[in-house]
């Protein structure tokens, strides 16, 4: 019987652990999978140290470490299909700021200038060098699947494991975060840009109406909307849109600042540019993948540095 | 020279790590470490955020906690800016703070734990684990993965996101709870709390008394302890409440949270990414000796139990009196953890019921009018595996302007690696090693549950 069973190997690269969670938190569908799924290396469940063959390969986490590298190399090796699962996975991530600090800067930080910290040491024997920059998976290894998401709902890694498994196309859309909120876009007076925590918005109408940021339009949805239908606007944590990340000229800022000054009385420009200096914010799942650090519009460096320069001047 | 076992990864817990036992010629234990292996730097990551968004930023530090970041942070803020959340707020965050409690324990007892203990330390490596345990106690584990989805289904429902939740916000809430809701979660609640009894009677018949020996022995160590109390009448708190740090000798002192850097201190040694906490007011330096560590104390479920005088909810009061009658205060065996950890979640599901029961919870004052500026805000909220510590300036603009963060598991790691090199030595005799016996030094983290 257990031959016929899809033979299934997960890893944890560089993350937070939430993605691994999320799978274990198929709840009752978890059982189902295990019908048909025989679950082999999976640090957070089994005691299974090695790479044994699978069909299915989930690799969650950034590349961080000389030891990340090994374990997606050995996936690659050992798993026919290989899928990049969450946003860390896909995109490097929430810790892929490596655009915006370097190794050095976070380990001076940790390690040396630190109010609690008493000793001057920076670990540097049993464990492996930190790489440079933190990369996405697929910077290392050929990756065959996708799913973004920090971390992916359940209906989508459902869905995903469920195509594997029946060996059928996913029934997935590219419809943005907006296309699974209940708020209205409706155009209004509002005359300029409010921070989150500027008085409490309408439940009904559209962030961006209100004079808030919203990343809604350029992300896509893998979560089914959870912020916006909660009172919150979204931040954009399951990574940006195909078009955002292929067309050269479109951007995180120029989409939201063209869609937003439309829908209220604020210019475009004032957008932009409070959305570059809120930069570390704005792109802050997304920037260590290529195509967004490598875009021509995208300059973070300059950014940053121009708030500094403002915070000093 | 003699050799390194390696066990990496240490399996079933919530983190990265590594085990390294060096044997000397005889293949006996020279020593032992336990290492974190990586890091990310989420105290450079956030500087020149926006403070009000930080909250939701912090989340990716654990996903496996996500809801004590979103606490702390939300906390560390409000210090900053200098609000007071309004109480409806206030409780709110408590509430879905206390749940995420309940989650975690059902998934660490149950998920991650269990298998050494239903299926035996020495079972074959295959099939320890929980689907080893779904076949070898199938009613079990069925109730088991519906409890742990009745308490993320409640989070979920109402507050729209379990893992790397959003619905706190600076100065309260970002939502009232209706009073459909609360029946709902009241309802829930029960179940959980009388699958939280049956859990600690099941463990106390068919673990902690069979297990017994091993209790008294595996990773066995002497420390201090670290833990959150009401400030009232030293119960237990999760929360909120002044921190007590107890020696080993059961003296301790309590202090206010914002004063911790008198407290505490942070080392560290070239063998792993984590840095090591320890008791700096001790004024006795930093030790890992086996025999005479200095500066050493624990967090985490044990901690807590020792550290309260009381619990403040009856279930959970009358077994901390059964715990406290077997193993006295403070209590030092590291597998003891999975006792208070029970102890814990039966706590949690009775508070939880407590705040939903209070008659402010539905009220609509859910948010305190709030304004950035430039200040200094400590959060600290008791996660599972320790006092979380986040410590946030901000700048005139409100931006964060540096930041210092303690995350429980770290309290653990000196602990940790003496409760390895515990374990390794007293395991592992001439050379003479085996899947088991490595097992069980991964059990003395396991306990940890790092
Ligand atoms: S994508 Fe998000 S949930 Fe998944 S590992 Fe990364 S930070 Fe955690
Ligand atoms: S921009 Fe945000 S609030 Fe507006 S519709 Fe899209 S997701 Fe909803
Ligand atoms: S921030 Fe946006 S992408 Fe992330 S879960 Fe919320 S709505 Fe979805």
């Amino acid at each position: 019987m257990s031959g016929e069973k899809i033979r299934l190997n997960t890893e944890w690269l560089c993350d937070c652990g939430g993605c691994h969670v999320a799978l274990v938190d198929l709840h009752e569908k978890i059982l189902n999978v295990l019908d048909s799924v025989t679950i082999q290396h999976c640090p957070v469940l089994t005691d299974i140290k090695d790479y044994p063959e699978a069909d299915i390969g989930i690799l969650t986490g950034s590349i961080r470490t000389e030891h990340d590298r090994h374990a997606a190399g050995e996936m690659r090796k050992k798993c026919k299909t290989i899928i990049a699962f969450g946003t860390c996975a896909v995109y490097g991530g929430l810790h892929g700021a490596g655009l915006a600090h370097s190794r050095e800067e976070i380990v001076d930080r940790v390690y040396r200038h630190n109010p609690t910290t008493r000793t001057d040491t920076v670990p540097d024997s049993e464990v492996t060098e930190l790489a440079k920059l933190v990369t996405p998976v697929d910077e290392v290894i050929d990756v065959d699947l996708y799913l973004p998401g920090c971390p992916p709902h359940a209906h989508f890694i459902f869905e995903s494991l469920a195509t594997l498994i029946e060996q059928r196309a996913p029934r997935v859309t590219q419809d943005t975060v907006c296309a699974r909120c209940n708020r209205q876009m409706v155009k209004s007076e509002v005359n300029a840009i409010k921070k989150s925590l500027d008085g409490v918005p309408d439940d009904n109408i559209c962030f961006l109406s209100q004079g808030y940021i919203c990343l809604g339009s350029v992300t896509l949805d893998r979560c089914l909307a959870p912020c916006p239908n909660h009172g919150v606007a979204c931040t954009g944590c399951a990574g940006p849109t195909m078009q955002i990340l292929t067309e050269p000229n479109r951007d995180i800022r120029t989409e939201v600042s063209d869609r937003m000054s439309r829908l209220t009385a604020i210019d475009g420009e004032t957008i932009k540019t409070h959305m570059e200096r809120t930069a570390k914010t704005q792109y802050a799942y997304a920037m260590a993948t290529k195509m967004i650090g490598n875009k021509p519009t995208f300059l973070i460096k300059k950014w940053i540095a121009d708030v500094e320069a403002g915070a000093h001047g | 020279m003699g050799k390194v076992l390696n066990i990496q990864p240490v399996t079933r817990i919530e983190g990265h790590a590594r085990i390294a036992v060096h044997l000397d010629d005889a293949g006996n234990v020279e020593n032992a470490y336990m290492s974190l292996m990586s890091l990310r730097g989420f105290e450079k990551f956030i500087e020149g955020r926006p403070a009000e968004e930080v909250p939701r930023i912090v989340n990716r530090i654990c996903g496996i906690c996500p809801w004590m970041h979103h606490t702390a942070g939300n906390k560390a803020v409000d210090g900053c800016f200098g609000v007071t959340p309004t109480e409806t707020g206030q409780k709110l965050r408590e509430l879905l703070q206390v749940m995420a409690h309940i989650n975690d324990k059902i998934l660490h007892f149950f998920f991650l734990a269990a298998p050494d203990f239903v299926l035996g330390p020495d079972a074959d490596y295959s099939v320890r684990n929980v689907i080893g345990v779904v076949k070898a106690a199938p009613e079990l584990a069925t109730q088991v993965v519906k409890m742990r989805q009745l308490g993320q289904m409640m989070i979920d429902r109402f507050a729209g996101k379990a893992i790397h939740p959003v619905a706190a916000v600076v100065g309260g809430f970002s939502k009232p709870l209706p009073e459909a809701e609360r029946q709902a979660m009241l309802r829930d609640t029960r179940t959980l709390l009388d699958f939280s009894l049956y859990a600690l009677d099941f463990a106390k018949n068919n673990v902690f008394s069979k297990y017994l020996g091993a209790i008294n022995q595996l990773g066995v160590i002497t420390t201090g302890f670290l833990g959150t109390v009401d400030p009232a009448d030293g119960s237990l708190r999760l929360f909120d409440g002044r921190q007590r740090l107890m020696k080993a000798d059961g003296s301790y002192v309590d202090f206010d949270g914002a004063d911790y850097l008198d407290y505490l201190g942070e080392h560290v040694e070239p063998w792993g990414y984590g840095k090591m906490p320890y008791a700096r007011s001790w004024n006795e330096g930093f030790s890992l000796d086996l025999d005479a560590p200095k500066g050493i104390y624990r967090a985490n479920t044990l901690a807590r139990i020792n550290v309260c005088d009381k619990i403040s909810t009856p279930h959970a009061q009358a077994a901390l009196e059964e715990f406290r009658a077997a193993f006295g205060r403070p209590a030092q065996a590291t597998l003891l953890y999975h006792y208070a950890r029970l102890i814990e979640l039966i706590y949690a599901c009775e508070r939880t019921m407590e705040l939903l029961n209070w008659d402010g919870i539905t009220d609509t004052d859910v948010r305190a009018k709030v304004e950035p500026k430039a200040g200094r805000g400590v959060g600290i909220v008791e996660a599972p595996r320790g006092t979380l510590i986040h410590d946030y300036h901000t700048d005139a603009d409100g931006c964060i302007a540096s930041a210092n963060l303690i995350v429980g598991t770290t309290h653990n790691i000196g602990p940790m690696n003496m409760s390895v090199k515990q374990a390794a030595t007293s395991l592992i005799k001439d050379g003479h090693y085996d899947q088991g016996i490595l097992n069980k030094v991964e059990m003395a983290v396991r306990a940890y549950d790092p």
